[in-house]
């Protein structure tokens, strides 16, 4: 379970908190949900195609509800009348390091190719406060979770009311363009969009079921990786903890089938043609950035969104080349590139070849 | 005006061009014959072909590490004061790049740029101008590096278009920026760059990447989009060349008379051999540029109008800070002589090495590559030009010629003949001819008719390339105009697509899965999405295709990449995206005909490895009829 610091959530306290406050907790919220995403995304494409695709699926899944969780914590800020701020430098975590707003020390997030051991990481991000143990769990502790971050801005959005919010809708993603995603113009449509967040992310109070959308929340996915079966219902289960049981199909780990990808590259991991590929990579996704940061201050039109679907589909194929060594077949050793996710505004080319 | 103008800046560095090889064999568009190994790389020499040199590439166009490296005002080049002289040139930061295109299989030499962004940006890659580039292919391809041999790494070509939907930045602090914007009222500007040098060395940092030099500058609405209205310089062909090599080592080239800033602007730009591949200006001597009078026994006197000294253009940075663009001051009275008489470029020993034609009138197609569906109307733009000005009231004709159209032999490395170019005639009805209007335009029009399925393979019963290119090739019917050599790259081509309907309303499975099915085959970059030949993958991935189909032709997200899709059977896949049905069973492949289909990838010989084994482009130039032919 992730432990963030106290501070995250101090001004969001008092009675009536500012609004400046509200706006700078939401503004983490939006890195916090983008942060996950190429831990996750590195160790995607660090599996074959063709093996391991049942737990490819499974990070799939959870990536595509993290891009919704980044939407919709923007959906908010943007009918406080606030601008959430995508495009620069400092929204890309350093890898390895802390999750934004992390307790210190707590968790060390990587850029690692899949392993069991990568999985505990994303477990421990994903890790509710108050986990199902459908499998034995830890106690949890009275900290600062994501959990109780959304519950903290929530509840201050409540106590501020709709003072709170400008005539809108004001630059929202709907439903129209992202699936589940929640218009937000009142209280009532941003606590909505909140519980989404929460939801989805840690599951209901209830059981591992999200109510919002149709699959289990990500900390059970990815159990279901670690405990090698699916997820499924008990119907002869007497305490809550028996409804479900890890015993569906199989979701087998094959270590042959994933790249060797380097642990935590950066710019200077590569050089040459691995170099190239690598800048090209990190430009695209920079690029994104860019795009989305448009996409959720203003152009949030059908148009705009396919560009960011274009370039995410753009970092796909890169990366499916870069981890698979190609282009292939290389003369000599093959050299498995995986992409540091890094701020390049510019590209700058390759390397001379002489 | 155009980028050929008193103000301009020019800016270096290196292109990338990721496209993809399987389908430089026409042979590969046959569904019943393909075979996966045609996926793959092929081994040394083309031994085997296999699908060539990139069967990895994702067919994107990158502009790479390209720095602005001279500004030029009016009044003359800016300063470093200027800090323009900081800034690069850059594609989209916000969308995914652009992308490279052939016409056709059988028409590779005409490639087109899609869906790019051209920005002017600062160091750190903050926007101060961004535009679209219109959509254009290159033309002048040539033997630039003066090395025998080299196939399309020694080869040169440029593009020139314009770049549309301007948006500017905070350009205060350059006054030449300021300039450009305040001659870009008309809202264009003119960009030409010129690539060569191509590493086509599998492995190598810059696989399928080049050097790239160009200019950008105001263009005004009345002209053409794609070449300038100015003085064009007509080279006679050598021998031995892949593409072009010119005899007097000159190749086509440009210039313009700049009355503003009273002095001749020279492109030299794609005209200046190279010593070797994408290498340094070779010396070939001082070049005198002047203009000719008919007096003389047995060659016209050359009036110099200046001197491109070689200490000049063979320094090492000249090239990249120039452009190639070379300015020459003329008098009023020189201004007056230039006006009337046909431009030349002289060597050390006096010989003419490329000229203006004697009338100083030429033509060229604005646009010259068009896809087409039977029934649309042709309306293709020829301008005519004398002197540089455009000439008015003057007759053009129009004649088929597919010489330089490249149907595939049925020779090793190719998996087998590939069908006939330019048949039937019946869907190119072309007029005889046209008159220019007061701007110097003659309108090519007509209807395009049905071609038909006559690129199906195995008699017309096996899935093969849609539709029919052609080649058009407009000249003055005043032959009195029309005296010296011809560029055999100034023809018009066309794909006219094949009529088609879905046997099935709505459409099926069945119906469409030829067409994914071709695509999955060609390009192996699609199985890192999906299996375009697979039912249920492509009904997995429906609402993303649909997107990717029904985005406009210049996006640079455009399926498929190849441009090559009728808009009927666009609109088959289009409904059945929206409602898929699996309908009739595929067939399975059928046995594939012995006589058209070979057991394996056919390594070639060494004299057609020599041919075919230096790249795309050359092995399509190698293969031109009008080669063919002799």
């Amino acid at each position: 379970m992730i432990q963030l610091q106290k501070a995250l959530i101090e001004d969001l306290l008092p009675d009536q908190p500012d609004p400046a406050a509200i706006a700078t907790a939401l503004q983490h919220a939006v890195e916090l949900e983008h942060a996950t995403i190429p831990t996750y995304l590195y160790s995607l494409y660090s599996l074959v195609p063709g093996s391991n695709d049942a737990i490819a699926e499974i990070i799939d899944s959870v990536v595509v509800e993290e891009m919704l969780h980044m939407t919709l914590a923007c959906n908010v800020l943007n009918a406080i009348g606030r601008s959430p701020v995508i495009d620069e430098p400092g929204f890309i975590p350093t890898f390895p390091g802390p999750l934004p707003g992390g307790v210190e020390g707590q968790l060390t997030v990587h850029l690692r190719p899949f392993s069991m051991a990568q999985l505990d990481t994303f477990l421990e991000i994903e890790e509710p406060e108050d986990p199902h143990h459908y499998q034995a769990l830890a106690a949890a502790e009275p900290v600062v979770t994501i959990g109780s971050f959304y519950q903290a801005i929530s509840a201050a959005i409540g106590r501020v009311g709709e003072s709170l919010f400008v005539a809108g809708p004001r630059y929202q993603i709907g439903p129209d363009l992202m699936n589940e995603a929640v218009v937000v113009t009142d209280v009532a449509s941003a606590q909505q969009a909140i519980t989404v967040i929460v939801d989805q992310g840690e599951g209901t109070a209830k059981g591992p079921e999200e109510t919002f959308g149709t699959d289990y929340a990500h900390y059970y996915r990815f159990q279901e990786i670690q405990k090698g079966r699916r997820l499924v219902p008990n119907p002869n289960g007497k305490s809550p903890d028996d409804r479900y049981t890890f015993s569906g199909a199989l979701v087998p780990l094959d270590t042959a089938g994933v790249y060797p990808i380097p642990d935590d590259p950066a710019r200077g991991t590569y050089s040459g043609q691995q170099a190239f590929l690598n800048d090209t990579f990190n430009y695209t996704y920079t690029s994104l950035l860019k795009a989305l940061h448009q996409l959720v201050n203003g152009q949030n039109t059908p148009e705009q969104f396919n560009r960011a679907i274009g370039l995410m589909m753009s970092l796909k194929g890169q990366a499916r080349a870069m981890t698979a060594g190609l282009p292939n077949p290389k003369p000599g050793p093959v050299n498995y590139v995986g992409p540091s996710f890094e701020y390049q505004p510019v590209e700058p080319g390759p390397p001379s070849a002489s | 005006m155009s980028y050929l103008s008193g103000l301009r800046l020019h800016f270096s560095g290196q292109f990338q061009t990721n496209v993809s090889t399987v389908n430089n064999d026409a042979a590969h568009f046959n569904n019943a014959a393909f075979k996966a190994e045609y996926q793959q790389m092929q081994g040394p020499n083309m031994s085997p072909p296999n699908g060539w040199f990139n069967p990895q590439g994702d067919g994107t166009f990158r502009l790479l590490g390209c720095r602005i490296t001279a500004a030029h005002l009016p009044s003359g080049e800016v300063t470093a004061t200027d800090p323009v002289l900081s800034y690069i040139v850059a594609d989209s930061d916000t969308a995914v790049p652009a992308k490279l295109v052939d016409l056709d299989p059988e028409q590779q030499l005409t490639s087109q740029i899609f869906g790019l962004s051209v920005r002017i940006a600062d160091a750190a890659g903050n926007t101060l101008m961004r535009g679209d580039f219109e959509p254009s292919a290159f033309t002048d391809i040539w033997d630039r590096g003066l090395t025998p041999g080299g196939g399309d790494t020694n080869a040169g070509a440029y593009w020139q278009s314009v770049l549309t939907n301007l948006e500017w930045g905070d350009i205060d602090d350059s006054p030449f920026l300021s300039a450009l914007q305040a001659a870009a009222a008309a809202t264009m500007l003119s960009i030409k760059f010129n690539m060569d040098g191509i590493n086509l060395s599998f492995g190598s940092p810059d696989f399928m990447c080049g050097r790239l030099v160009g200019t950008i500058g105001p263009q005004s609405a009345s002209e053409p989009r794609h070449i300038v209205l100015g003085r064009h310089f007509m080279s006679s062909a050598g021998t031995n060349g892949n593409f072009f090599r010119p005899a007097g080592l000159l190749n086509f080239c440009c210039a313009r008379v700049d009355e503003q800033a009273e002095s001749l602007l020279l492109d030299l730009g794609n005209a200046l051999p190279t010593t070797i591949a994408g290498g340094p200006i070779a010396n070939i001597g001082d070049l005198t540029v002047g203009y000719l009078t008919p007096e003389g026994a047995d060659a016209p006197a050359v009036h110099a109008l200046g001197i491109v000294p070689a200490t000049i253009y063979t320094q090492p940075d000249w090239y990249a800070t120039t452009a190639g663009v070379v300015s020459l001051p003329l008098t009023a009275d020189q201004r007056a002589q230039v006006a009337e008489r046909p431009l030349a470029i002289v060597n050390t020993q006096n010989q003419v090495s490329t000229q203006e034609s004697p009338s100083g009138a030429y033509l060229r197609a604005d646009d010259f590559v068009y896809r087409l569906s039977p029934g649309d109307r042709v309306d293709a733009a020829v301008c005519a030009m004398r002197f540089g000005r455009p000439l008015a009231d003057t007759e053009v004709g129009f004649a088929i010629d597919n010489g330089q159209l490249q149907p595939t032999p049925d020779q090793p490395p190719f998996a087998g003949a590939s069908p006939p170019v330019g048949e039937p005639l019946s869907a190119v009805p072309i007029p005889a001819t046209a008159t220019t209007d007061a701007n110097g335009v003659a309108r090519l029009q007509f209807t395009c008719g049905d071609p038909g399925n006559v690129r199906w393979f195995n008699d017309g019963k096996d899935y093969g390339i849609d539709g029919q290119v052609y080649g058009v090739r407009p000249s003055f019917v005043d032959r009195s105009l029309a005296a010296g050599p011809v560029n055999q790259w100034d023809f018009i081509s066309f794909l006219i697509w094949s009529a088609w309907s879905a046997p099935h309303t709505p459409p099926t499975w069945a119906d469409v899965e030829p067409i994914f099915r071709q695509y999955a085959n060609l390009y192996p970059v699609m199985s890192r999405f999906l299996d375009l030949g697979g039912y249920a993958s492509v009904v997995g991935n429906a609402w993303l295709l649909r997107l990717a189909f029904g985005l406009p032709v210049d996006d640079p997200n455009h399926m498929p990449v190849t441009r090559d899709l009728s808009p009927a059977k666009r609109a088959a896949i289009m409904a059945f995206l929206a409602d898929p049905r699996e309908g009739d069973a595929v067939p399975a492949a059928p046995a594939p005909a012995a006589a058209q289909v070979h057991g394996e990838s056919r390594a070639p010989d060494a004299a057609a490895a020599s041919k075919y084994a230096q790249g795309g482009k050359t092995a399509a130039a190698a293969r031109r009829l009008v080669m063919q032919q002799h």
